[in-house]
């Protein structure tokens, strides 16, 4: 039963791992890319709940003003596009982002 | 020494020492305080820097590119990081600390310092830096010398009421001593005066010098009660209590006996109603002491030609005399030493301060009711 039950959520994350992939990855390629934005992230929200909400809040509605990254950055490559995920397909996306990114799990 | 005496120096050495005590106690209490102040503000310095340590190091761990990020760990102290929400990141102690509204605290001898950062390191919002708390070795030492100035107080103060009392104990003793060779050298004269008037042949005397011998005999009288209560003042404590179980009907009597030249004197009538064979466990020279003067302070101070009533029973003895009586000031300061409410009569002031003495020796209830110019009634209840 405790098998069948982590088979199934290994299948879960396995299968959110590859919406990730197909939805976040694809565009920001490398895995430094995303932990610098988690370390921006966390430098100015610290709490999981303030940077997963930041976050949200700045995929739904990209801005300059709500990005976390340095300006010089920004004028190179601009702003992203509004995510077209649904607000369930985002959320989830952010939790698979932190779990795989966040600095407090990687700290010894 | 007097009871006065130690009762003055017991007053004394209270009042100084409570007071130089409890000088004491404030300024080793306000030292120990400044003290752990002290102690507190340099613990605070020491944690502030070693916050500032800390931070620079999270700084840098920060900004490694790594995949994982070491955590900055310090000999000398322990440090644990919160997010924003209070919740813990990462800490190398095991305490909790969920308070974080204090700057500094100290919490089982160890010394915390909280502190937030604005810029969140490692996602840091709060920064607990701990330490083991320096002991505040000052107690012990404070102790110690708080009783040995407790002691050099004590000393002192002994030392300082026996100077102050001197003088008054040199004045007490020679006044004792004067009234010691005094009332020794009353003792003789008195008594060789009595006797040799019991020896006299009345009859052959006239009306008129018998009268006479008969006021001497009663001045003599006055003068020997006077000495038997100053022999009872000054003697008292030295002389032991021989108690038995007297018949104290027979002594009244014998008193009252004693006592009647003086009242005939007054023109008193004594109305005596005596219960036969009372007995009471008391020294007979006491209960004499005790009866002379109340049935004396009767005779003095009742009107000429009046009644004195003496009853005796069992569980007590009063005297009722119809003299001007006492108001209810003067009945407060009756049983005090060398008081005379009325001039006019000799004494010294001191048979109540007597009668209270023997009364509180063997339990005896005393009770005054005196109306002014009516009479005094003095009840003795055992």
């Amino acid at each position: 039963m405790v098998k069948i039950i982590l088979l199934i959520c290994l299948m879960f994350f396995l299968l959110q791992s590859d919406a990730f992939e197909q939805n976040c990855v694809k565009c920001h390629v490398n895995e430094f890319q995303f932990s610098m934005f988690m370390r921006k992230y966390t430098l100015k929200y610290s709490s999981q709940r303030a940077i997963k909400e930041a976050v949200y809040r700045y995929l739904k509605n990209p801005q300059y003003e709500k990005s976390v990254l340095p300006y010089g950055y920004l004028k190179r490559f601009g702003i992203k596009k509004k995510s077209l995920l649904s607000d369930e397909e985002l959320e989830k996306m952010i939790d698979v982002y932190y779990e795989k990114y966040n600095m407090k799990d990687r700290i010894y | 020494m007097y009871k006065s005496e130690k009762h003055t120096i017991y007053y004394v050495l209270g009042l100084y020492l409570s007071s130089t005590l409890l000088l004491i106690a404030t300024l080793f209490t306000s030292y120990y305080f400044y003290q752990q102040e002290q102690l507190f503000s340099e613990e605070k310095k020491q944690l502030k820097k070693y916050t500032l340590e800390l931070t620079g190091k999270l700084l840098d761990v920060h900004e490694d590119d790594s995949f994982t990020y070491k955590y900055p760990r310090y000999e000398n102290f322990k440090s644990a990081i919160y997010d924003s929400d209070k919740k813990i990141i990462f800490a190398d102690f095991h305490e909790v600390i969920d308070d974080f509204e204090e700057e500094f605290f100290v919490l089982n001898k160890k010394s915390y310092y909280v502190s937030y950062l604005k810029t969140h390191y490692l996602g840091a919002a709060y920064i607990v830096v701990q330490k083991e708390m320096q002991p505040l070795s000052i107690l012990s030492d404070t102790i110690v010398i708080a009783i040995v100035v407790i002691i050099i107080t004590i000393l002192t103060s002994i030392f300082l009421v026996k100077i102050v009392l001197k003088p008054m104990r040199d004045t007490l003793h020679l006044l004792d001593n004067f009234i010691k060779d005094t009332t020794h050298e009353l003792n003789t004269p008195i008594t060789t005066i009595l006797a040799n008037i019991e020896t006299l042949d009345k009859n052959k005397c006239d009306a008129k010098s018998l009268k006479n011998l008969q006021r001497i005999k009663i001045a003599s009288m006055s003068i020997s009660n006077l000495y038997e209560d100053l022999v009872y003042l000054l003697l008292h404590q030295k002389i032991l209590s021989v108690n038995k179980e007297l018949n104290i009907s027979q002594v009244l009597e014998e008193r009252i006996h004693y006592f009647e030249l003086m009242a005939q004197a007054k023109k008193l009538h004594f109305n005596l109603a005596i219960t036969p064979d009372v007995v009471f466990a008391i020294d007979k020279q006491k209960f004499e002491r005790l009866v002379d003067n109340i049935v004396s302070n009767a005779i003095k101070y009742t009107n000429i030609a009046t009644t004195i009533r003496i009853t005796l029973e069992h569980s007590g003895l009063s005297v009722f005399d119809e003299g001007n009586g006492m108001s209810e000031a003067e009945l407060q300061k009756i049983y005090d030493k060398y008081v005379r409410f009325d001039r006019v009569q000799g004494g010294f002031g001191l048979g109540y301060s007597i009668i209270k003495s023997i009364a509180d020796e063997y339990n005896i209830e005393i009770m005054i009711d005196s109306i002014v110019n009516k009479g005094t009634k003095v009840t003795l209840r055992w």
